[in-house]
């Protein structure tokens, strides 16, 4: 019983660390996905989010709140940098270009937070309901942790089915195919761009307001989770939707079961992982090898 | 060396240059001995410019970005604090201090490249504010050849000061991390518990401190069930926590710091483990104790400094403290850079000189009043001898507060000379 009530609390952590990685990674990749672009900003986009969300607790109280707001007014950013300098290096279809200008906004962004927000971390209370254990088998478990995988699970199957089900997920999937084709046939590519920047960021965004009552908002904190989602989208295939929730749930489960039982090898045991599925699957489990 | 200092000063970095050009120049054009002219200059303009009678400029190589940046945020906030108390007070040996911030993101090729910037272009020949240990242990082995003298404000390794590690231009002047696991091991004497677990970051402090801890309750008869060393910048703990609940361990010991101490806490709360067996910290710190929020009472642990220790010269910090930060209490870090800077200062004045060749042997046996008392500069390893602290935090009507319950002498505290072991 004992283990078994183990077992299932670190299948749990498993998830949750999951998710939060989860939000980063489907940014990454959709933005990968339409764009061709790796955007290096992305890090610093989950920290601003985390930042943006906890002003918003403080002025309001309210963290439901934050949780809708955040990620718009990051979206927003997001939104305004792909109009007003990433478009202007499409002509260019220079990879290096754009590596340079997210590295730069990466920057920008870091220093723009430190100045604004200052060095000292931020914490987030959570409102009550969130808060406390329950009991599974006798193993507790916070709440917030389970509400974080609810969030993961939803999200996946809501932004799965927009991109599936709905018409601007067609045009979404079809400008990631044959941008020229989508374009010749009336629809503008430069608005399914920006909305995908946009929303790629602002579920950056929501992952760093997820992580804040977690870890808390910090200058340093998008670092290592940035380098995760990578793993991530290597995983499942640059620019697959499907692929970066399953390569979440795969490092999930090496994260927590790698610490727990092989402690001095964690970190190396996520890039085993990631060394495994490139050598049997180069293009990453559902990429396409290119 | 002291005969080798030439008559001309030598004021700013741009004139050595062109002074050092055009001896250059002139020299070999009249060739033969001009080789050994060349080769020469360098290191005796390098003495010059550090003879300027302007302001004493202080190094802090620092982390102003990265995962340690609270801790030298704290080193800077109280660095700058001090610099505007002692030249408000007309200066040390008549001359102004100043201060110069380099970024080392905690990164010791960072710290060592940012450290040469601080000696060769602005000056500093006197260091301090390093935050991370194994940066410390990059930095010391080119003291000499910088000329230059580091005073530790909280370098942790215990065998910076062994002659593993030691240089004659290190001194350290705060709590090792040796120490605070002892002052804390006394203190479990008393504890009906046999088994603790410990989690600790894996680098140099951290195994430090939990060597130490696992040492100095063995001695106690009491033993460590398992040893969880976490990669350095983690965020989620909570497998970490399931294996510590999981321990059947009667007491955890915790050695993180900064991000990953605020992270751990916050996650602990989360899964009650503060209701299942108490805490126990080398380092007891305020944005920890804010991080626990309500759960912080009852937290035991060794404490480097603690704002509510109670000298005079503490009473006057913190007051300059809250009165330059409102709503703010000095940290660990701040009280600690305090120190070291009283202790350098000190120095200063016993030797009537800011060169680091006359501070070595000013800071050897220096005795100093500072905010935690009595402190003594060993001469033997260059450690200095601090009391060992141990706060529990306690609920109060502002919020936790840690109130110390005990504090051994600096005798009993401090490890045998050159070692990290006491007997």
């Amino acid at each position: 019983m004992d283990f078994l009530g183990f077992l299932i609390t670190q299948c749990l952590n498993a998830l949750s660390q999951a998710s939060v990685l989860l939000f980063l990674a489907c940014g990454l990749t959709l933005i990968f996905g339409i764009m061709r672009i790796i955007n290096f900003a992305h890090g610093a986009i989950f920290m601003l989010g985390a930042y943006v969300g906890h002003t918003i607790v403080v002025l309001t109280g309210q963290f439901w709140l934050a949780l809708i707001a955040a990620p718009l007014v990051v979206a927003g950013i997001g939104a305004l940098f792909e109009m007003f300098l990433l478009s202007r290096l499409y002509a260019r279809r220079d990879g290096g270009a754009y590596l340079m200008i997210t590295f730069g906004l990466a920057i920008v962004l870091s220093e723009a937070v430190r100045l604004i927000w200052g060095a000292q971390p931020k914490g987030i209370d959570l409102p009550e309901v969130l808060t406390g254990v329950v009991f599974l088998l006798d193993q507790p478990f916070p709440i917030y942790r389970l509400f974080l995988i609810g969030l993961g699970v939803s999200a996946s199957i809501a932004l799965w089915q927009f991109l599936e089900r709905t018409r601007t997920g067609l045009l979404i999937r079809a400008v990631s195919q044959n941008p020229e084709m989508v374009h010749a046939l009336g629809t503008d590519i430069r608005i399914v761009r920006t909305g995908v920047f946009a929303l790629g960021c602002g579920l950056a965004a929501f992952g760093g307001i997820l992580a804040t009552p977690l870890f808390g908002a910090y200058l340093a904190m998008g670092n290592n989770v940035v380098v995760d989602a990578f793993v991530i989208v290597i995983i499942g295939g640059m620019g697959s939707f499907l692929g970066s929730v399953i390569g979440s749930i795969m490092v999930g489960f090496v994260q927590v079961f790698g610490a727990y039982y092989f402690p001095s090898m964690a970190l190396s045991l996520l890039y085993l992982l990631m060394l495994t599925v490139l050598i049997v699957r180069p293009g990453g489990l559902l990429g396409k090898e290119e | 060396m002291k005969n080798d200092k030439p008559t001309a000063k030598v004021e700013s970095g741009k004139k050595i240059d062109r002074v050092f050009r055009t001896v250059t120049r002139r020299k070999v054009l009249s060739g033969g001995i001009a080789a050994t002219a060349v080769l020469a200059a360098p290191a005796f303009l390098h003495k010059t410019a550090k003879a300027a009678t302007g302001p004493i400029k202080i190094g802090l190589p620092t982390v102003v970005t990265g995962g340690y940046a609270e801790l030298g945020s704290h080193v800077i906030r109280t660095s700058k604090l001090v610099e505007s108390m002692v030249n408000g007070s007309g200066g040390i040996l008549g001359r102004q201090i100043e201060f110069v911030v380099a970024d080392t993101q905690g990164n010791p090729a960072a710290a060592v490249r940012k450290t040469q910037e601080l000696v060769e272009r602005h000056g500093c020949h006197l260091i301090t504010g390093v935050v991370v240990s194994s940066e410390a242990r990059a930095i010391m082995p080119k003291l000499k050849e910088w000329d230059t003298l580091f005073v530790s404000h909280g370098n942790g390794d215990g065998r910076l000061t062994t002659p593993q590690f030691l240089v004659p231009n290190f001194f350290r002047a705060n709590v090792s991390a040796p120490m605070g696991a002892r002052a804390l091991a006394l203190y479990l004497k008393d504890d009906p518990a046999k088994e603790y677990i410990a989690i600790g970051s894996d680098y140099a402090w951290g195994q430090s401190s939990v060597k130490a801890f696992d040492e100095q309750i063995s001695i106690l008869g009491k033993k460590l069930v398992d040893k969880v060393m976490t990669p350095v910048g983690n965020k989620d703990y909570a497998t970490y926590i399931t294996k510590v609940m999981r321990s059947g361990a009667k007491g955890c010991y915790v050695a993180l710091q900064g991000d990953e101490a605020r992270a751990f806490y916050t996650q602990a709360t989360q899964y009650g483990l503060a209701e299942k067996m108490p805490l126990y910290t080398e380092i007891v710190s305020q944005s920890n104790i804010k991080a626990l929020g309500k759960s912080a009472a009852g937290l035991v642990g060794g404490s480097r400094y603690a704002y509510t220790q109670d000298t005079p010269q503490n009473k006057a910090f913190v007051q300059a403290f809250t009165k330059a930060h409102p709503g703010q209490l000095p940290d660990w870090t701040d009280g600690e850079i305090y120190q070291a800077l009283a202790v350098l200062f000190a120095g200063m004045k016993k030797a009537n000189s800011a060169e680091p060749d006359a501070l070595v042997e000013a800071l050897e046996d220096l005795e100093v009043t500072s905010i935690k008392g009595a402190i003594k500069i060993r001469k033997c390893d260059h450690q200095g001898m601090n009391p060992g602290i141990v706060v529990k935090v306690v609920d109060g009507p502002n919020g936790a507060v840690p109130e110390i319950v005990k504090i051994y002498s600096r005798e009993v505290a401090t490890p045998d000379c050159g070692k990290t072991t006491f007997s």
